[in-house]
């Protein structure tokens, strides 16, 4: 029964100021047009950073049981199930949509 | 029963032995309409769902009566072919959105979960009462769509159809949106009790198999329900603001929608069965005296029917236009949702060997099922194979199919649920004869309405046509027949059930000798459920028990819940009986 | 009927059906995770579109994507950030039993929750303004694309529902207000507090999300 954490003003003020830090190196780096493929995968892995700062130490799941951890991770498991098997479809059709 | 010295979390227990005769029950102890439209108790809620989702069985299933009388002749009958395009439609709405899917959890789960559970209500009691007139709130919304217009879409709402056809399509998503929201809530109201509201001793591995079933169907309609909400929202947003996602006119795509309706609606059949699995389980052992063979078996593969069901929708889609890739993994993965139903029906086969069989009328309605449930599942394995669902897409075999899952399994195992817990919600004895007749009049019904539809199906007679050529008049006559017998069957068990209520001679706590905890309390439990705090140190299928290890309670109310499940109980004053 | 309620340690918030406040909590708890579980899946839906249609038409998504002000979407991705740490703040002044920082953190929170909303305003109004309306409405000239419907019908669709998350988590903040200021919340019971962060962290969650996915396309 971990669900009382308190957290400490350090705590929080540093998760806020990496996630202000992250915003502006994400936006930054936008500016900066990598490569096609590159920047999708850089801005979704400090999107990816960002949501786990807030899951981890706002939502207190780092304190939690584990249980709750649980939840959020087969939300997101069922979530790429929905997305994978639907792209397994879309992605491999001989038209993209047939016409009418 | 161990008594351990050293335990330093020694629990003192003594036995409570229910009443047969209770003066004071949830029932009475509050009285009056206002009390139970504001209730909070699990059980009148349960009752309420039961009196709505009854009324909802008997309309939808005129809508049926209807469209097979007009299916009589091969031409018009009697009603016009627009008015038999909504019969269908909202036969299949209501049945599934309004009498499946809350059948089992809604009604008999609310009812038996906590009592199962050893705890006084749900986690939380005033959401379960929410999600209730959500219920409502969604049902009349659907009536209202029924008098603006009606739809003709079918229950599916598949676009662009759905999107450009007149009629009230609109409000009718917009009322099963909102049903989906009773649902949700259901679900994560079920989970969050199952996790924290079992009684002190009740291990995972003590759980009751019926409260698996309902936990793996609150997985499914938390997970999946969500995706159905937004899915019918674009739909009315598709009408209303001509959104364009699911329109190919406008770059949209209608196979996706089948994709997000499907993701939904496959596992939603599993969210109709699964709870239905768990009544088999709970009847089966208790009407052969025995404990359930493979307890883990049946337990685990609930939980993997519900995360396989989430693997297989695309097989409602081969003929629709989707990937060829696509097709051949879903068809592949159809068929590994055989493993774990099997699974379930070879356990129970074992339970029943060499059991003391007592083949009073629950357990009639639980064989009903599984010739029935049997005959379902193997035709599904036979639509899930890519070249023979070519065939056979869109006919009356497929009709057949679901139809034996959904009522030769679902309604067969909710009526043997209905019967096996009666004396329990009523405290009142039904017509045992009457109820073994009604039982084969269904069956019979049953068998004389569907067994056709596969004949005439594989000849390749399409679904939801108002004309057919004269070749399959005569099983489609077969088939009313046997309609107007499958009604007159409900009707019946309605007459006895409710003729029970007034008549009936009264129920004993535990009619039918079962060591489980929702029958270790008054027939017609206490408003609170239980007297004392239940201390559970066997399993509800430990036949080979006796009966007074199953009637512990904490001797005084110890301020201790589920954290003493590491604590080693033992029995004070055991010849001490309940000092109520 | 006599063992019901019988513990003496309970607060006033406590519901008879739960043995003591910590279970209460707990419950409660789990099932606010099971619920954002439902709203993950919810989002999900679109989320899918979403990925659907930019593995379709990749160009039309960066073509579109400069129609959006990448400046007021990371203001309000800053904004967002800054009531999650507020709220998460207001759980703990709660946990600390220091009832005025309750009420001025929620204030804050409200408050940084009506800006986001208002940046949101204008950005729909200047977008409307030229044209650009969701599906077989949108008048836009300006992207050389047959589809450009699609990019905005989604954005329109995935902003939207954000946006009603939103305003719902201010009802929830004024109700909290209202009943902060009535002195309900203390060390002893804060579960409505904790609930509510829960749930305006995630609504935080899915911007961080949206903002890449919307903004940041090139």
């Amino acid at each position: 029964m971990s669900g009382h954490h308190i957290s400490t003003d350090k705590t929080l003020l540093g998760v806020a100021g990496a996630l202000l830090i992250l915003t502006i190196a994400t936006v930054g780096v936008h500016y900066l047009h990598l490569p096609n493929p590159w920047s999708i995968i850089v801005a979704m892995i400090v999107a990816i950073m960002k949501g786990s700062l807030v899951a981890v130490f706002f939502m207190n799941l780092y304190w939690d049981t584990k249980f709750n951890s649980m939840l959020l991770l087969a939300a997101f498991l069922f979530f790429g199930l929905l997305v994978g098997l639907t792209l397994l479809d879309t992605l491999f059709r001989p038209e993209v949509i047939p016409s009418f | 029963m161990a008594t351990a010295e050293a335990n330093p979390k020694k629990i003192q227990v003594q036995r409570y032995e229910p009443e047969s005769d209770p003066d004071k029950h949830y029932l009475n102890e509050e009285t009056g309409l206002w009390t139970w439209l504001t209730t909070v108790d699990h059980k009148k809620i349960g009752l309420m769902y039961l009196a709505s989702i009854t009324f909802f069985f008997f309309v939808g299933g005129i809508m049926a009566l209807l469209v097979r009388t007009e299916l009589w002749t091969p031409a018009k009958t009697f009603i016009e072919a627009n008015t038999y395009n909504q019969l269908f439609t909202l036969h299949g709405a209501i049945m599934i959105f309004l009498f499946l899917v809350p059948s089992v959890p809604a009604a008999l789960g609310n009812f038996f979960l906590p009592l199962q559970l050893g705890a006084k209500d749900v986690a939380f009691p005033r959401l379960n009462l929410l999600s209730y007139y959500i219920y409502v709130a969604g049902a009349v919304i659907s009536i209202v769509s029924i008098v603006s217009g009606g739809i003709d879409t079918g229950w599916t709402f598949y676009t662009p159809y759905s999107s450009t056809t007149g009629g009230a399509v609109t409000i009718m998503t917009f009322g099963v949106f909102v049903i989906g929201f009773s649902s949700i809530l259901t679900g994560v109201n079920f989970i969050t009790t199952i996790h924290k509201m079992r009684a002190p001793g009740l291990t995972w591995d003590k759980l009751s198999l019926f409260s698996w079933s309902l936990y793996a169907t609150s997985i499914i309609q938390i997970l999946a329900t969500p995706v159905l909400a937004i899915t019918l929202a674009l739909v009315g947003m598709e009408r209303i603001l001509g959104i364009g996602i699911f329109d190919p006119a406008m770059g949209g795509d209608p196979v996706l929608y089948q994709h997000f309706f499907w993701f939904y609606s496959h596992p939603a059949v599993y969210i109709m069965i699964v709870p239905g699995f768990g009544i088999v389980s709970e009847v089966i052992t208790t009407f052969s005296k025995k404990h359930i063979f493979g307890y883990w078996a049946i337990a685990l593969s609930s939980l993997a029917i519900a995360f396989i069901g989430f693997l297989v929708w695309g097989h409602h889609m081969f003929v629709s236009g989707q990937a060829s890739l696509a097709t051949m993994v879903f068809s592949f993965l159809t068929f590994l949702v055989g493993i774990p139903t099997g699974i379930k029906m070879f356990n129970w086969t074992a339970t029943l060997y060499k059991g003391s069989i007592k083949l009073a009328s629950p357990l009639l309605y639980i064989f009903g099922f599984f010739f029935l449930f049997l005959v379902g599942g193997l035709t599904g394995i036979v639509l899930g194979s890519i070249a023979l669902d070519v065939h056979l897409h869109d006919t009356y075999y497929v009709v057949a199919h679901f139809h034996f899952v959904m009522v030769g399994g679902m309604v067969m195992a909710f009526l043997a649920g209905l019967h096996y817990w009666w004396p329990k919600m009523i405290g009142r004895m039904y017509n045992e004869t009457m109820a073994k007749i009604a039982c084969g009049i269904i069956f019979i019904g049953f068998n004389v309405t569907f067994l056709p539809q596969f004949v005439m199906g594989s000849q390749g007679m399409p679904r939801r046509y108002f004309n057919y050529i004269e070749q399959f008049q005569s099983f489609h006559q077969i088939s009313t027949i046997g309609s107007y017998i499958l009604g007159f069957g409900f009707v019946m068990i309605f007459y006895y059930l409710v003729k029970s209520i007034f008549t009936g001679e009264k129920a004993s706590p535990n009619p039918w000798g079962s060591r489980a905890l929702e029958w270790q309390v008054n027939s017609r439990p206490p408003l609170h459920n239980f007297h004392h705090t239940p201390v559970i140190v066997n399993g509800p299928y430990d036949y080979h028990k006796p009966m007074d290890e199953f009637q512990l309670g904490l001797a005084e109310n110890h301020n201790a819940h589920s954290d003493v499940n590491g604590a080693e109980v033992s029995v004070s004053n055991e010849e001490e009986t309940s000092a109520e | 009927m006599a063992n019901h309620s019988t513990t003496s340690s309970h607060s006033r918030f406590q519901q008879h059906h739960f043995v003591d406040a910590e279970q209460q909590f707990d419950a409660a708890k789990m099932g606010m995770w099971v619920f954002l579980v439902t709203e993950i899946l919810m989002f999900g839906g679109l989320f899918a579109a979403y990925i659907v249609y930019r593995l379709w038409y990749p160009e039309l998504f960066v073509l579109a994507s400069e129609e959006l002000n990448t400046l007021w979407g990371g203001v309000n991705t800053l904004v967002l950030i800054g009531s999650s740490l507020t709220v998460a703040m207001a759980i703990k002044s709660a946990q600390l039993n220091q009832k005025r920082n309750i009420a001025i953190n929620l204030g804050i929170t409200l408050a940084l929750a009506a800006i986001f909303m208002v940046i949101k305003y204008f950005e729909y109004t200047h977008k409307f303004h030229l044209g650009i309306f969701p599906g077989e409405f949108y008048t836009f000239e300006g992207i050389d694309h047959p589809k450009a419907n699609v990019f905005f019908s989604l954005y329109y669709l995935m902003t939207g529902l954000h946006g009603i998350h939103v305003t719902i988590g201010m009802g929830l903040m004024i109700w909290l207000l209202v009943r902060s200021t009535k002195g309900h919340f203390g060390e002893e019971y804060y579960t409505p507090i904790e609930m509510t962060g829960l749930y305006w962290h995630l609504v935080d969650i899915i911007w961080i999300f949206l903002f890449p996915l919307f903004y940041l396309i090139d």
